[in-house]
């Protein structure tokens, strides 16, 4: 038992102390945190961009402003949500259905249709200032003020040397520099203080004739090859809010006008559109009184996902561990002073703890790290990030991790130990490595897939799997598997890790001497079978 | 003979289509220095693994200090394996700590005497360093005092001197003898005859597997015939009818020699009665002129290539470029 202890703190120190160890400590909560960060970081960093609106027929220049007011809005909303969210004062998702109906939310909701009038009442009601002034007493005392975002998109006056009356080859010919960026548009409402210049984001050309262009139901579409109706010329192809929020406006001004036309009253048919009825989801399975479907009732659903996650990447992270140390050992040949010391047996186990303990630390370290983010770092997202861990921690799922954890590390990890005891280079224990870890991925792959559907059939199959079972009953542990799995998946599981550590043992023992070619498959079977 | 350490008694391992060691009988008195011969590939590490239970034999049985199995008494024992190496990334004492604590000894005593060691046998300003930032022969200096740092009564070092230059090889003979002062055991195997002839008190020699030899240089030594070289340009017939000479065969000479063209050189050899003294005087009376004479005991190097013939002159080949 002592070699054990000490094998085992060794083995602990030595991977402790290595740079590598730390990287691998630090490379997570560095990219969830960078993620976090980027994120924030792109939002404010996309330029200023402009366009140019050339409307030769002279009737749309209002909804192509109402379209870019509307797309600054929703930005402002989405904001100004995301600043409510950051700063309320109690946010008890176990209370906060699932499907709630949140003023903001249905705010935004009608900012998304295509409902002019929804920004209409946002402004009607004050906008911004009554907003604040609604949520106030929501928020936690001394907030920092609102910031609203910037204007993303603004309108550019037309160059000089521009006619606005040609037709549009003429116009794009003459615009081509300053789309490149040769030469520079100038913001329409720079004043003198501030030279506001840029590229040319997009223009919107607007031909005389464009209604003649106006598609009915019924009407045949325009032949193809011809280009008719709005024109927007933009070298970004992806950036879609522009154009959609252009499209839209345009659109529903059109529509606004053919209500007119048809006799119709247009804030009827506003009203109508926004009419709506509760819709409540239910789950059969919880005590009564609890049976509303709330937000943590859906974390707690998905959180799985991250514990099969986190459990793939520290075994992977172990085995590797185990593999390097042993192949060390073995090519250094320090294999036969250690035997001579202890049993092969006592040389395992305290490699398997040893190991097992530093992938703990590790786990330690990015829990650690992850709560120290959410502490000193707050802003909507770790709001929303520390209000899902409360929900996990409070949930039955951290002993089923534990248990997976652990059944699962000492499953692999005699694969890994039987591998490295039979090869001499790392490159050799690669080779065998590679079916090992395509087994854990086929698990990892079915992730999403297991947690919308458990108690699929082909999911309760293969969790009979052991190499399979320790992933997907995580998988499936939050939709509260049948008796029969959770129990006869572990007898099995824990048969096999029996067997296979008692296999892997043997393997060992027999292996970490060899020198040479890994064996052929009947060699290794020779290895297990052979009696002393 | 005085109580034995470890006793082999038809000692044989078998791997799948190769014996390695074919039935080996031996048995090691307490405090001496014992060598195992052979050439490269003769049983050797074979045997040392067996001794210390890495390995089971296929057949045979094995008694070490008292015990059947090394296991029982391993922390009584110190091995240097004949691969070397060590844990790069630890520090020289560090590494001695280890070792010397997986047989045993406590953790603050164990630092200790790292200390100690890598003091007394000239490393003691490498202690701090790592491993891998050490040379190969200073690296294996400390593999040799991980090896025996915890005073085991049994040192089991397989080809300890392979790798060191020639004054950490002194340095290790000197270790060596140390433990035998000490009253401990030492069993070392070496293809190089010079260190065992220096060191060892008995040896065994193997070759394919089996016993050779096995007993007291000296006695290795009576089993081959004693050597006189003499050199000379009269006739030697006299000398060959005299009795006291077993045979004798005439030798190239050295290119080296200045001697006259009718010089002759012959190798006599003569029993273990017989002294040299009295072939010399023989030669006086016969009217030899002697321009040389030279009387030298046959050395391990001779036994070695006398008792391993030629599948050991592969190994002979090889000492030469290393001695």
């Amino acid at each position: 038992m002592k070699m054990i202890s000490l094998i085992a703190k060794r083995e602990y120190a030595e991977n402790v102390k290595t740079k590598g160890f730390w990287i691998s400590v630090a490379i997570f909560p560095i990219i969830i945190g960078g993620m976090i960060f980027l994120q924030a970081l792109l939002q404010e960093a996309t330029p200023t961009r402009y366009y140019l609106l050339i409307d030769q027929s002279g009737r749309y220049e209002a909804a192509v402003g109402t379209a870019i007011d509307r797309e600054h809005q929703r930005r402002v909303l989405q904001s100004f949500v995301s600043y409510l969210l950051e700063h309320r004062k109690e946010g008890d998702l176990e209370t906060t259905a699932a499907n709630a109906n949140t003023a903001a939310d249905q705010l935004i909701d009608d900012v998304d249709a295509d409902e002019v009038s929804a920004l209409n009442d946002w402004i009607d009601n004050g906008g911004l200032d009554y907003a604040l002034l609604m949520a106030s007493p929501y928020l936690e005392a001394d907030v920092p003020p609102f910031e609203p975002p910037e204007p993303q998109f603004v309108a550019a006056s037309v160059p000089d040397d521009i006619d606005v009356n040609s037709n549009s080859e003429d116009i794009i010919r003459a615009l081509r520099p300053y789309f490149t960026g040769a030469n520079q548009v100038t913001g329409a409402e720079a004043n003198d203080s501030e030279t506001a210049q840029g590229e040319l984001f997009a223009l919107i050309y607007i031909p005389e004739d464009v209604e003649q262009f106006i598609s009915r139901p019924g009407d045949m579409p325009p032949a193809a090859g011809t280009t008719v109706g709005i024109q927007y010329w933009s070298s970004n192809l992806t950036d879609s809010r522009l154009p959609d929020a252009i499209s839209n406006s345009i659109n529903s001004e059109i529509r606004a006008r053919e209500y007119v036309f048809s006799g119709i009253d247009a804030s009827q048919v506003r009203n109508i559109q926004r009419t709506r009825l509760p819709f409540n989801r239910l789950d059969p399975t919880a005590e009564q009184g609890e049976e509303a479907v709330s937000i943590a009732d859906t974390i707690r659903q998905y959180a799985p996902m991250a514990f099969v996650y986190l459990m793939f990447v520290s075994l992977m992270q172990n085995v590797q561990y185990l593999l390097s140390n042993t192949i060390e050992e073995k090519s250094n040949r320090i294999i036969e002073v250690l035997l001579a010391s202890v049993t092969a047996d006592e040389l395992m186990l305290g490699k398997l703890i040893g190991i097992g303990l530093a992938g703990l630390t590790t786990i330690a370290a990015w829990l650690l790290s992850f709560f120290l983010f959410l502490e000193f770092y707050s802003s909507s997202e770790t709001e929303t990030i520390s209000q899902f861990m409360e929900v996990i921690l409070g949930s039955d799922l951290i002993p089923w991790f534990v248990f997976y954890y652990f059944t699962g590390y000492l499953l692999y990890s005699g694969v890994f130990l039987a591998i490295g005891s039979l090869c001499n280079t790392l490159k050799e224990a690669q080779a065998l490595m590679m079916p090992m870890i395509m087994v854990q991925v086929v698990p990892l792959a079915m992730m999403a897939y297991v947690v919308v559907d458990p108690h699929n059939t082909v999911v309760r199959a293969m969790s009979w799997f052991p190499l399979f079972t320790p992933y997907l009953m995580m998988n499936r542990a939050a939709a509260n598997p049948p008796m029969v799995d959770v129990v006869g998946t572990t007898i099995v599981l824990i048969l096999s890790i029996g067997l296979l550590i008692w296999g892997s043992g043997k393997i060992f023992r027999q292996g970490i001497l060899r020198t040479g070619q890994p064996p052929r498959l009947m060699e290794l079977w020779r290895m297990l079978t052979m009696r002393h | 003979m005085s109580e034995s350490v470890l006793q082999l008694n038809n000692v044989s391992k078998r791997f799948a289509d190769f014996q390695a060691v074919d039935g080996i009988s031996l048995s090691i008195p307490k405090g001496s220095i014992y060598g195992f011969l052979g050439p490269n590939g003769a049983g050797k590490t074979t045997t040392i693994r067996m001794i210390l239970e890495i390995i089971k034999p296929s057949s045979g049985s094995i008694s070490i200090l008292g015990q059947p199995s090394a296991l029982q008494v391993r922390d009584r024992i110190g091995y240097l394996p004949e691969e070397k190496g060590l844990y790069k990334k630890m520090k020289a004492w560090a590494v001695i700590q280890y070792f010397a604590m997986l047989k045993g000894v406590e953790k603050k005593a164990a630092k200790q005497r790292a200390y100690e060691l890598l003091e007394q046998y000239g490393l003691g300003e490498f202690a701090e360093r790592k491993v891998e930032e050490l040379s190969k022969g200073m690296g294996q200096k400390v593999q040799v005092l991980a090896s025996v740092a915890h005073e085991p009564e049994l040192v089991i070092l397989d080809e300890p001197f392979s790798g060191l230059d020639p004054v950490n090889q002194v340095v290790l003979e000197d270790l060596i003898h140390d433990m035998a002062a000490r009253g401990q055991t030492v069993i070392f195997s070496t293809h190089i005859m010079q260190h065992a002839e220096r060191l060892c008190d008995h040896f065994l020699l193997i070759n394919h597997g089996k016993k050779i030899f096995d007993g007291t240089v000296r006695e290795a030594k009576a089993s081959l015939p004693r050597r006189i070289i003499i050199e000379t340009e009269d006739a030697i017939d006299a000398l060959n009818k005299s009795g006291l000479i077993l045979d004798a065969v005439e030798q190239e000479m050295p290119p080296s020699a200045t001697n006259s063209a009718t010089s002759r050189q012959w190798q006599l050899e003569i029993d273990e009665n017989t002294d040299a003294q009295q072939i010399l005087q023989q030669c006086f009376e016969l009217g030899i002129k002697l321009r040389r004479f030279e009387f030298t005991e046959p050395t391990l190097h001779d036994v070695f290539v006398h008792l391993v013939g030629d599948s050991g002159t592969e190994t002979a080949v090889r000492q030469e470029a290393v001695a």
